[in-house]
């Protein structure tokens, strides 16, 4: 029976099921990692004791920075996808497989991409309360009575709102549809491009993707240079122009570019890697 | 049904291995493509199967183009490659993820060949043998039913017993709707099996016929000595004497020996 060469439900189930078949247990030891990790990690950041003179709080900020120290970690799930294409042998076999690049392309973007994401997420807002209750029962423990309200001054209570809206000791100065999506769009380019630009390479993919990643910036930067050579003669070396400038909406020019850069990046990554895939040759 | 038609393919920095091939191969076959090391069997096996572009030329196989990799074609197509690589899973848990994948899937078939393979479906895949494992692959290749089977080297590594078992299995399982190519070295193996021979050279056919054609044309012998013996198209010697490749007379036909036949292909002697 001939179904839709470009994508069937069906096949494309068969395929979910064929991965997780395969990588089951490999997955579970993965999240089971990351939490162990995380967890340690995260109490390892918080305070274990309690004293009035001390600087030292566990908020908003601090959350962030873990974050996105944790988000290393998604990445490298992220652009450990397709596996499959570590050698020429692996590489038949998954070519092979009787599904369309379409639904080959879908489903790691689906386990790696969307479900990561998902369970990451999970993962580290399990952690931090856990962490955080084991930290609170520790001051206790040191201080010999339970610690009272005060103690949401030593360690913040985790929500993911805290990372995007304004709060104490803020990462981003005011709630910003613009910047919390365009940051939002930052993790997300960082993570296609890891996804896509590691079906370019067989051995290693993750290491050349991640240096691949960093020539990348290297190259933006490099331009930038270039022009500012070009339009402020003035420029000395390796020096960017300091052109910086704030619109009358109050975006930075260089807010702008960045989240224009993050914005755009998906749009031609995906397609990237999708025709990468299916030129795939062995 | 297998089309090609002016094809012509070089690997990247390397000179053209096929220049303007032409082949035409037809379903309910058992084809043998024998070649000297570098001939470019295992290439033509990844061009047909799609794993491969061609830089020129056409190849058409039931009526779909390889290289676009039509999840119908697919399905239809399944090659055992010389060296093959497992997840570290159970025989089981392998043809539960991959049988759904090929329709045609025969799961009796399946059983009754691991039973005359000694294959169990709870032994892990990479705990098994070479052979063992390519046993596996051939038990599933098999039971896939595909139109188009792709058999690499499938004797290498297997003992003597189960050569004999792959050919009965194979000869038994085969239908008239299927085209089982196989590429090998070890000529010995495949001789009773199969009914169509390619040999090519240098990117190029220089020997296809049937083996029913072969068998009216050329008769296979063993002989003490060349003595008094006239046409010999080709002969090498052996402990017992001399094998030789003389043309057919009246009507005689001989068990085809494929070894002495590409022998002969290649010495250009036929």
């Amino acid at each position: 029976m001939n179904s839709n060469k470009f994508f069937s439900f069906s096949r494309f189930y068969q395929l979910l099921r064929n991965d997780i078949l395969l990588n089951y247990k490999k997955y579970l030891l993965t999240i089971a990692g990351a939490f162990i990790l995380g967890f340690i990690v995260t109490n390892a950041q918080m305070p274990n004791y309690m004293d009035n003179d001390s600087t030292y709080k566990f908020d908003s900020s601090s959350y962030m920075t873990l974050f996105v120290t944790c988000l290393v970690g998604l990445g490298a799930f992220v652009g450990s996808a397709f596996s499959e294409l570590s050698s020429k042998i692996k590489t038949s076999n998954y070519l092979h497989m009787p599904a369309s690049t379409l639904e080959k392309f879908l489903c790691q973007f689906v386990i790696r991409a969307l479900v990561g994401t998902v369970i990451f997420l999970f993962i580290f807002w399990v952690d931090a309360h856990l962490a955080r209750i084991v930290s609170l029962n520790h001051i206790e423990y040191l201080n010999g009575q339970p610690a009272g309200p005060e103690k949401y001054d030593y360690i913040e209570k985790f929500h993911y709102s805290m990372l995007l809206i304004k709060s104490k000791y803020p990462f981003v100065t005011n709630w910003k549809l613009f910047e919390g999506i365009g940051m939002i769009l930052i993790a997300f380019s960082t993570g296609i491009f890891l996804f896509s630009v590691k079906i370019f390479f067989r051995k290693l993919g993750l290491i050349k993707t991640g240096i691949t990643l960093v020539a990348t910036l290297f190259l933006i930067m490099f331009v930038m240079t270039f022009f500012s050579h070009l339009f402020y003669p003035e420029t000395k070396g390796l020096d960017i122009a300091n052109i910086d400038y704030t619109l009358t909406n109050g975006y930075k020019n260089s807010e702008i570019l960045l989240y224009s850069i993050a914005y755009i990046a998906p749009l031609f990554l995906l397609p990237l890697g999708y025709f990468k895939l299916k030129e795939k040759q062995l | 049904m297998i089309n090609i038609k002016n094809l012509s393919f070089h690997y990247k920095k390397k000179s053209p291995l096929f220049n303007d091939f032409s082949l035409e191969v037809e379903s309910g076959c058992i084809v043998g493509l024998l070649g000297k090391n570098g001939a470019g069997k295992s290439t033509l096996l990844h061009l047909i199967s799609g794993l491969i572009q061609p830089k020129a030329g056409k190849i058409n196989v039931n009526g779909f183009v390889p290289f676009e990799r039509n999840p119908n074609y697919l399905a239809d197509v399944y090659m055992v490659p010389e060296e093959f690589a497992f997840p570290p899973i159970s025989i089981s848990t392998y043809v539960k993820a991959f049988s759904p994948l090929y329709p045609s899937f025969d799961s009796q078939k399946l059983h009754d060949i691991f039973k005359e393979f000694e294959l169990h479906p709870t032994s892990n895949l990479n705990k098994l043998s070479h052979g063992q494992r390519k046993k596996f692959l051939i038990a599933f290749a098999l039971s896939t039913n595909c139109k188009m089977l792709v058999l690499d080297e499938p004797t290498n590594g297997l003992d003597i017993p189960s050569k004999s078992q792959f050919r009965k299995i194979l000869v038994s399982s085969v239908t008239d709707e299927q085209l089982v190519i196989i590429s090998t070295h070890q000529v010995k193996d495949i001789d009773t099996v199969i009914d169509t021979v390619v040999v090519i050279e240098n990117g190029t056919i220089i020997y296809q016929e049937n083996t029913d054609e072969i068998a009216q044309k050329l008769y296979f012998d063993l002989v003490p000595s060349l003595a008094g013996i006239e046409n010999v198209l080709y002969h090498e010697q052996c402990t017992l004497g001399q094998r030789i490749i003389v043309p057919t007379s009246n009507g005689n036909e001989s068990s085809i020996d494929l070894e002495l036949l590409f022998n002969a292909i290649i010495n250009k002697t036929i």
